[in-house]
């Protein structure tokens, strides 16, 4: 099994409201596909209803060779998915500790989670020193090593992040897709990212969407930099 | 050239004012002390010193004891409201069936007890206290599990199915709040009527029935200083279980963000079951301690709903703070009984007038914001 994820022709609504309109698209085993597009295009929708909190209406999702399209959002993760969400949406009542304490799934062991711990405190060794803080006192970078560190808290064949750098200085944002490269050889990962240049040697396939519909694809992101037409037409800053 | 017509606006001048701001504050603070000070000499007036010392002490160990059992009936429908967005008009009707049912195990233990057709007759022959101490555990613990099992089952079986729909939740659980007062009023008649476990006991003796004596008129019933304790001793648990327990904080990052609990892969609908389960048995347990002292009554499910919103919005708890309904119940159980004591004709306003000056005062309430 190449796909470890594919989306068949899905159409989706939230609420009365058509969303996606049509898309298809899959995630190859082992690689890092990236989400493009400007504001409002339908990434997060996408990764939403991959999630099932917005099932499509029409259409098929398949994740590791079974249909995951009417299942609810729980069962669908537990079969091995991690979510970073747009906006992070940590706990912020609890401790850095605490979150990842419930984001681990039921019947995991103490081992289980100090493997999960050496494995994170590796990629962030800076996440030891706040571990017992208020998640809602971290900063924002701190907020968003704890988001990423949630979604690997369980063994995951799929991470979907979104937006991981969004309101990150530069240079925390460097470092945050440094991590995020090393995370390739653990997971197969589906990223949204709008500030496509800084994730182009992350990626090795691409899906560009515009309007609830996806409007380009390929493997190549240099090629991608390289058609400023293409660039100018869909991801280009609108004014 | 515009005319400058800017409005006196008292709160961009203190803004602007900080010296005055504080003599404000301080002329404020003294002002309460005096009008508090005047209060309490106009009560050692009335009442003679003895008596206001009397009067001042047992309106606090009621206080005391009526607040935590507030509390216990108010995180129910605090951690309902807040996990599950609902607001549970029955949680009234919950903690008056959880009186009626500690009443009704109570008497039923007490009677399989005695029963001398039954295998239990001998267990504690003429042992009168351990009876009685049996009896009371077995009603609170029933009647919570009673409780949690109605609860459970509304949320199972309606309340699931209208999740997102306030306007259809709040007439479902109005609903319920009417359902079972009917039942009840229909078993044991109306409001009128009150029922208490001594009255009605086969063996008339509960395991905490004496008064504390210390001279002078200065008695206080044992139970209610019990309740205190109880009540002290079920908040701590439930905060232990908040703070170690899995489940505990799956309840607090669901009150946060209920979406994303379930997006981390866990079964979010589960879990408002088993806070609906919890929330209806803390209506029951509470409900059926408080009994030996209020007796079951079936006008106490609007009394208690009304309480119970008053206590939130008084403590801010609908900031999604638990804290805020410990300090709401607080005030709203001691203010009761100080009324009750010194302006009896106020018990039955007070707690609306306190929550108007807080609300004024503080639109957030005690612990939320601006
Ligand atoms: N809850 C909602 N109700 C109605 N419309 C919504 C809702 N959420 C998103 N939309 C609409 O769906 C469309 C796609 O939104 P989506 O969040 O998927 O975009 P996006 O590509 O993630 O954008 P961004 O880069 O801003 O995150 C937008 O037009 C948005 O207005
Ligand atoms: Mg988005």
């Amino acid at each position: 099994m190449k796909n470890l994820l594919e989306i068949q022709n899905a159409h989706v609504y939230i609420g009365s409201f058509y969303i996606l309109q049509g898309i298809s698209l899959v995630v190859p085993k082992g690689e890092v596909t990236l989400l493009l597009g400007r504001n409002g295009s339908g990434k997060t929708t996408t990764m939403k209803s991959i999630l099932g909190i917005y099932p499509p209406k029409e259409g098929k999702i398949v994740f590791k060779g079974e249909e995951i399209s009417n299942l609810p959002t729980h069962k669908i993760v537990n079969k091995g998915m991690g979510y970073v969400p747009d906006t992070r949406r940590i706990f912020g009542t609890l401790t850095v500790e605490q979150n990842l304490v419930v984001s681990m799934r039921k019947g995991s062991s103490r081992e289980d989670m100090q493997k999960r711990l050496d494995l994170i405190f590796d990629l962030f060794p800076d996440m030891k020193g706040f571990l017992k803080q208020r998640a809602g006192t971290l900063s924002g970078g701190q907020q968003q090593m704890l988001a990423v560190a949630r979604a690997l808290m369980n063994e995951n064949d799929l991470l979907l992040i979104d937006e991981p750098t969004e309101g990150l200085s530069p240079l925390l944002a460097k470092n945050l897709i440094d991590s995020l490269d090393r995370l390739k050889e653990f997971a197969t990962i589906l990223l949204v990212e709008q500030n496509f240049r800084t994730v182009s040697k992350l990626g090795d396939n691409y899906y560009i969407f515009d309007n609830g519909k996806i409007v380009h694809e390929g493997t190549n992101m240099s090629e991608l930099i390289d058609d400023k037409a293409l660039v100018a037409q869909y991801l280009g800053v609108s004014i | 050239m515009t005319m400058q017509t800017k409005r006196f606006s008292p709160r961009d001048y203190l803004e602007e004012n900080p010296q005055v701001r504080k003599l404000l504050r301080i002329t404020v603070v003294i002002a309460l002390i005096i009008i508090g000070g005047l209060l309490v000499l106009a009560a050692i007036d009335v009442y003679t010193w003895n008596g206001f010392v009397v009067r001042a002490s047992k309106s606090l160990v009621n206080g005391l004891a009526l607040s935590m059992l507030l509390f216990l009936m108010v995180s129910g429908f605090f951690l309902i409201f807040g996990l599950c967005d609902v607001i549970n008009f029955a949680h009234g009707a919950f903690f008056m069936l959880g009186g009626f049912m500690g009443f009704v195990i109570y008497l039923g233990t007490e009677a399989v007890f005695l029963d001398p057709a039954l295998p239990f007759y001998l267990i504690f022959g003429a042992n009168q206290f351990a009876l009685s101490v049996t009896a009371f555990i077995v009603s609170a613990l029933g009647a919570a599990a009673v409780l949690a099992l109605i609860g459970g089952g509304i949320e199972f079986f309606t309340i699931r199915r209208l999740y997102g729909n306030p306007i259809a939740q709040i007439l479902l659980t109005v609903g319920f709040m009417f359902v079972i007062t009917q039942i009840v009023e229909i078993i044991w008649g109306p409001s009128q009527f009150s029922y208490f476990i001594i009255s009605n006991s086969q063996i008339t003796y509960f395991f905490i029935s004496g008064l504390l004596d210390f001279g002078g008129g200065l008695q206080f019933a044992v139970y209610r200083i019990f309740l205190i304790f109880l009540g002290l001793a079920v908040a701590g648990l439930m905060f232990i279980g908040f703070r170690k327990t899995r489940i505990g904080l799956l309840v607090q990052a669901g009150i946060e963000d209920s979406e994303m609990v379930e997006a981390l892969g866990t079964d979010i609908r589960k879990l408002f079951t088993i806070v609906f389960m919890l929330g209806a048995g803390l209506a029951g347990l509470s409900g059926a301690v408080l009994v030996p002292w209020i007796g079951a009554n079936s006008g106490h499910g609007l009394t208690y709903l009304i309480f119970a919103f008053v206590i939130v919005v008084v403590g801010g708890a609908h900031y999604g703070r638990l804290e805020g309904t410990f300090f709401g119940a607080l005030i709203v159980g001691l203010s009761i009984q100080f009324t009750s004591y010194f302006i009896p004709f106020l018990e039955n306003i007070i707690v609306f007038i306190i929550m108007a000056i807080i609300l004024i005062v503080r639109p957030g309430g005690l612990t939320g914001h601006e």
